[in-house]
């Protein structure tokens, strides 16, 4: 059994930097998971909750909690968006455990993110908590 | 500053949009967010679960309330626009969810004009999916 780093980290950890640019052909497939006759027109952009949610799936593989035996559940999520990004523009992640506890045997952590862009220029944040129970097999 | 903007008051809802959840779009959620955990993708694996079988990816559900403020908020929500939701529930592929909100004030900073509203994303039941508070600069 490998242990899941969630149970191991503690506030203050460091996650990443990750890749988290857009490339089309993941542009097309959001598009046409969340897309409608009501969607906006974004053009060459990006709806930021892509990227945020593209580097949800960077931590939680981290975290560990694709484990088998884990039950991940996304209890609450912020974002703040400061311009929009264009599809296959540079935006790095990076994250870092705002909060680890244990309460009656599941996990709560929170994690909080920045991105930058390939100037470095902070263009979003996010904070993600997520509950986790089960032993991992 | 557009008339459309400065005549918004307290009480005003958004325009709220229904959506039905398939799995398809489940799917396709999966490949753009790089999300593959089976509890959205493999009903035997689901089926183990405390839910019992497949659902959506919560941030499916808070993608479409993010289209709903794109559209009210055109401008400026990719721009200076925050939000901070719960998950309340879980979506099942299959189900048909329906985005709302709310202003409920407006105030004036060094900034300008900012909203903020209650949102949410219900489901067939009318409990909520996902449910918050979003903060938006007017132009």
């Amino acid at each position: 059994m490998v242990t899941p780093l969630i149970s191991t980290a503690i506030v203050g950890h460091e996650f990443g930097p990750y890749d988290v640019t857009i490339p089309a052909d993941r542009a097309n497939a959001y598009a046409a998971a969340v897309g409608g006759e009501e969607s906006p027109e974004y053009g060459d952009s990006l709806a930021p909750i892509m990227v945020v949610a593209a580097a949800l799936t960077k931590l939680i593989d981290d975290l560990g909690l694709f484990s088998g035996g884990l039950q991940t559940v996304h209890a609450g999520q912020e974002v703040s968006w400061a311009r929009q990004i264009k599809t296959g523009e540079q935006v790095e992640a990076t994250g870092r455990l705002a909060a680890n506890s244990v309460r009656r045997g599941n996990h709560f952590a929170t994690v909080a993110v920045t991105y930058r862009d390939s100037s470095s220029t902070e263009v979003g944040t996010s904070s993600t908590t997520i509950i986790v129970s089960g032993e991992a097999s | 500053m557009s008339p459309e903007r400065t005549q918004r008051t307290i009480g005003d809802s958004l325009r709220g949009f229904e959506r039905k959840i398939t799995q398809d779009r489940v799917d396709a959620y999966a490949e753009a967010s790089g999300d593959h955990n089976p509890i959205h993708l493999d009903e035997s694996y689901a089926s183990t679960t405390q839910f019992g079988t497949r659902i959506a990816h919560g941030m499916l559900s808070l993608a479409l309330v993010t289209e709903m403020l794109a559209n009210e908020f055109s401008g400026t929500w990719h721009s200076g626009g925050r939000l901070k939701v719960r998950f309340s529930a879980p979506v099942f592929p299959g189900e048909t969810v329906v985005t709302y909100g709310e202003i409920t004030s407006i105030d004036e900073s060094e900034g300008g004009l900012t909203v903020t509203c209650t949102i949410g994303c219900k489901k067939p039941d009318g409990t909520d999916a996902v449910a918050g508070r979003a903060t938006v600069p007017l132009e």
